[in-house]
């Protein structure tokens, strides 16, 4: 069979980070609040609406997008206000953020807006369940990434692989940084490619097999960058992935456990979700596809000692579907998962009540993932969309 | 077997002194709590009675001094007319004489028992004297000491002087000097009656010195001087045969049917001829044997078809005659079964309702007064209903009184009068008490009655107050009583509820402004970070904003628009 080796392609998106917008976006709102109230109105802000009912499947893009409906928030109204308050102090402090150059984390921007309002026994923030959100609507409202209000989420995943990155006044190159990689920060909107020399970026969804892979030397021999998402990818990883695919052209495989979760943890790296769904155009890739662990993997390759049994009553017994189960027939309702071949693995992982790990691969030797089953699987195409 | 002579010689008639002497707790002389609240009940009411007959508007004083344990002197003076030198004896030392027990008229005390009463008790339990100092406002002064002869019920002046009267002093001071008594600030004790009477009695300027010397003052709050009582003739529904008896025998008049027409309200000529066929057709029914047959005679009767039945008899208009015959002797010869036949016939008969301007209420107006100026409350409104009648021909009329908030405390309470004189005990018994509590207050937007500041008082005013007992600390559950008494009650709370309606909405508006007005600050800040607008000029812009927003509700009285935002999940 030829060998159909992965390549670099040509870039769909040009690196568009600008602050300006930002502040342009602020400027705009709050001049509009200003003029509503001189003019005798009552101010409000107008904010697309989260939530299932307002997000669909669009399957041209095929993206989890928001919907076009929009919630008012007033002044003058008793269930608003307080609201209507947060939203302006977030927004005075993500003016000095950017206008300054300063990031912080949802935390710091939390305690650093939280005080006591003078005269009342009420915090403007009573605690960061209430400054999150705001924070969210703004991104909504302004169209932009909380990181690009400088915003900044816990990092999370690490990338290890022959690139080299720009960020800030330093640059350096992602295999030249020891077995551990590079952290990947909250905002990724700052960050520069330099310089990429391999051919395709594979996604892991656990610390674990990308440390695996590093010691197998996977990445230079596969001429592949390896990003750990450490479980479900945060929001810089899942950016990091989108540019890495549309500035720099490269194919996305991702590589999880062969079991609900880790197939969710896909869909969302592919798809978006939807909670972020406003952000599913920068934050997912559609062109995304998965090599493992699928129900076939355990055929294939003799795995059937090392499954482990789906947790949960299967629905055909009573009581069922609970737990895995029910996730799995979840997912099969998925749009996105309306195709011929992964409504085959589901029905599969149903059928046999078993999940399998991706350290399962172990169980052959401990270069077996690196120097067959990923490569074989990656070479022949034989990926899942 | 002892013989009845030998019996008989310890035998002796009890003069009516000797009797409550014995008996005082009918008085309302039981506990030291209690016997000092009466003595000064009826020293106080004396003074307020009098006064009002004389038309002056009262001052009266009361001042309790400690003499040693349970040993105290009691003054109360008045401005009232004064008594005359000759009646002081009576006055103040003859049990059941006065100017009022002879008459039919409503006042706040009734037998003539009263004042006599309190100068037995102090004279049994200290062994002194009452003090009287009294003057009409003429020259002089006279100051009297004067006690009980118990066997004669007499008074006896043991001592007199007579001063100079250079200033024209015109009233009277008693002081009675007590032992067995306690003086208490409790909701039983003197300082409690006078702070209800105040109330009650608007009109009046109450003061009390207190045993430690402290000065408490009711003062008066109305200028209206309530118009002395009218003496009613008694109406034919609410009389008795004893009734008509002894006022037959008392009367001037020299036929029965002039004395039944003279004496009673509501009897005319017309009706004494109708009386005359109730009487024959009531003798000539008795006749019939067959009991089922006079059954339906009764009851044709009590439908007003007294022709019809009186010609169902032979030879009825002999009968007649008989009975006409009674209406024209003389009315001391009228025998206990005439009279027993004339009441007999009066309950078949139907008149006009009794006249009710013999009644003396407060008066919303007064009654609000009365409330606002002792209590001090936030929200004041009283009723006063039509007189009626219960018991077939005893009018009655029912005032309420509610007072809410302000310096009232939290909890219910609820002051019970008859005829405008507190009562004080047996609450329980009541029939005010079980009509305020068989009120559904939620009703009324009073959601936690125990604990709402709210004051219910109810006054019961008659020419006779049906009292449960001797002590006359409470009124009895007559039904006719009952339901006016919740109507009035009802009334006022309606009134209630709309005030706190109203408040509720005020309170409501005024929280959902400072909501917004709260965050102005805030606002005005985060923008001006935005904007670069000047914070002062951006608070202004929010709060004449919502200046405006809340004075158009206002003339409005529509609510803020509230549009929902939308959930979020």
């Amino acid at each position: 069979m030829p060998q159909a080796k992965i390549h670099r392609e040509k870039p769909k998106e040009k690196f568009s980070y600008d602050p300006k917008k930002v502040l342009r976006m602020l400027d705009e709102h709050a001049r509009r609040v200003l003029e509503d109230i001189k003019r005798g109105k009552n101010p409000y802000f107008d904010i697309p609406m989260r939530g299932l009912n307002n997000v669909y499947f669009d399957e041209e893009s095929r993206l989890i997008k928001l919907g076009d409906k929009l919630s008012r928030r007033y002044f003058l109204n008793v269930a608003h206000a307080r609201k209507f308050m947060q939203t302006l102090i977030i927004m005075a402090y993500v003016k000095r953020l950017v206008s300054e150059d300063k990031h912080a984390s949802l935390r710091e921007a939390y305690y650093a807006n939280k005080h006591t309002i003078p005269g009342t026994h009420e915090n403007t923030f009573e605690d960061q369940s209430e400054s999150d959100p705001i924070i969210e609507d703004l991104e909504r409202m302004f169209g932009v990434l909380r990181e690009e209000m400088n915003l900044t989420a816990d990092r999370r995943g690490y990338i290890y692989g022959d690139i080299v990155i720009r960020d800030g006044e330093d640059e350096f190159n992602a295999s030249k940084l020891g077995s551990g990689g590079w952290a990947v920060p909250g905002t990724v909107e700052h960050i520069q490619f330099s310089e990429i020399n391999v051919d395709y970026a594979l996604v892991v969804e656990t610390a674990a097999m990308a440390d695996r892979l590093i010691e197998e030397k996977y990445s230079k021999k596969e001429n592949a960058l390896i990003i750990a998402t450490q479980g479900q990818a945060s929001r810089g990883v899942r950016r990091l992935i989108h540019r890495l695919h549309y500035e720099e052209g490269l194919p996305i495989i991702v590589f999880t456990d062969g079991d609900p979760y880790g197939w969710y943890i896909y869909s969302t790296i592919k798809l978006g979700s939807i909670n972020l769904a406003y952000l599913s155009e920068k934050l997912a890739t559609p062109e995304a596809k998965f090599v493992g662990m699928t129900m076939d993997d355990i055929k294939r390759y003799g795995l059937e000692n090392v499954t482990e049994k789906l947790k949960g009553i299967p629905p055909s017994k009573k009581g069922g579907p609970t737990g895995d189960y029910k996730r799995i027939i979840e997912e099969m309702n998925y749009p996105w998962f309306q195709n011929e071949e992964w409504q085959r693995q589901l029905k599969l992982a149903l059928d046999w009540g078993v999940r399998i790990e991706q350290q399962a691969l172990a169980n052959k030797s401990l270069e077996f993932v690196a120097k067959e089953y990923l490569p074989e699987k990656i070479n022949n195409g034989d990926l899942l969309p | 077997m002892v013989e009845a002579n030998q019996l008989f010689k310890e035998f002796k008639i009890q003069s009516v002194s000797e009797f409550f002497r014995r008996n005082a707790a009918m008085l309302g002389y039981t506990g030291k709590v209690r016997s000092l609240t009466t003595l000064v009940h009826e020293a106080v009411t004396n003074s307020l009675d009098a006064c009002e007959e004389a038309g002056i508007p009262p001052y009266v004083r009361v001042e309790i001094e400690e003499l040693g344990e349970e040993h105290y002197k009691v003054v109360v003076e008045d401005n009232g007319p004064g008594i005359p030198e000759e009646y002081i004896a009576h006055v103040f030392g003859k049990m059941l004489a006065g100017t009022k027990a002879h008459r039919n008229i409503q006042s706040r005390g009734q037998q003539g028992i009263g004042i006599s009463g309190a100068v037995m008790f102090a004279q049994t339990t200290s062994g002194k004297a009452t003090r009287v100092i009294t003057s009409t406002g003429g020259d002089e002064i006279i100051e009297a000491w004067v006690n009980i002869d118990v066997d004669r019920n007499e008074g006896k002046i043991i001592k007199k002087e007579k001063h100079p009267n250079p200033k024209g002093w015109r009233g009277t001071r008693i002081e009675l000097e007590v032992k067995n008594v306690k003086y208490v600030r409790s909701k039983q004790g003197v300082y409690w009656y006078l702070k209800l009477t105040a109330i009650a009695n608007p009109h009046a300027h109450i003061e009390l010195i207190e045993p430690d010397g402290k000065l408490i003052v009711f003062p008066r709050s109305s200028d209206y001087i309530p118009e002395p009582p009218v003496e009613m003739k008694p109406h034919p529904k609410g009389v008795m045969t004893d009734d008509v008896y002894r006022l037959a025998m008392k009367t001037k008049k020299n036929t029965v049917r002039r004395f039944l027409i003279g004496e009673f309200s509501r009897i005319s000529d017309q009706k004494v001829d109708e009386l005359i066929e109730y009487i024959a057709a009531l003798r000539l029914i008795k006749t019939v044997e067959d009991k089922n047959l006079q059954e339906q005679y009764y009851q044709r009767l009590m439908e007003g078809d007294v022709k019809a039945v009186l010609r169902a008899f032979d030879g009825y208009t002999k009968v007649v005659k008989e009975v006409a015959k009674l209406m024209e002797k003389p009315p001391e010869k009228l025998t206990w079964h005439e009279a027993e036949e004339i009441v007999q016939a009066f309950k078949y008969m139907k008149f006009l309702a009794p006249p009710t301007h013999g009644l003396r209420p407060i008066g919303e107006e007064n009654i609000e007064k009365g409330l606002k100026e002792i209590l001090r409350p936030e929200f004041v409104t009283a009723v006063t209903r039509p007189p009626r009648v219960y018991s077939g021909g005893i009018p009655f009329q029912v005032e309420v009184g509610i007072a809410y908030g302000g310096e009232i405390p939290a909890g219910f309470d609820l002051y019970r009068y008859a005829n405008r004189v507190p009562l004080l005990f047996d609450a329980g018994i009541c029939v005010t008490t079980q009509a305020a509590h068989s009120i559904d207050w939620k009703r009324y937007r009073v959601d936690d009655l125990e604990n709402t500041p709210l004051v219910l008082m109810v006054n019961v005013l008659s020419v006779h107050v049906p009292y449960t007992g001797t002590g006359k600390q409470s009124i009895a559950s007559d039904e006719d009583i009952y339901n006016e008494v919740r109507l009035a009650i009802m009334d006022a709370a309606r009134r209630l509820q709309n005030y706190l309606s109203g408040k509720h909405r005020r309170l409501a508006q005024v929280r959902r402004r400072k909501t917004f007005e709260k965050y102005v600050p805030e606002i005005a800040r985060a923008l001006n970070i935005l904007t670069g607008e000047p914070e002062e000029k951006i608070r202004e812009y929010f709060i004449n904003f919502i200046e405006s927003r809340f004075a158009a509700l206002e003339s409005e009285e529509v609510p803020v628009e509230e549009v929902e935002e939308n959930a979020s999940s």
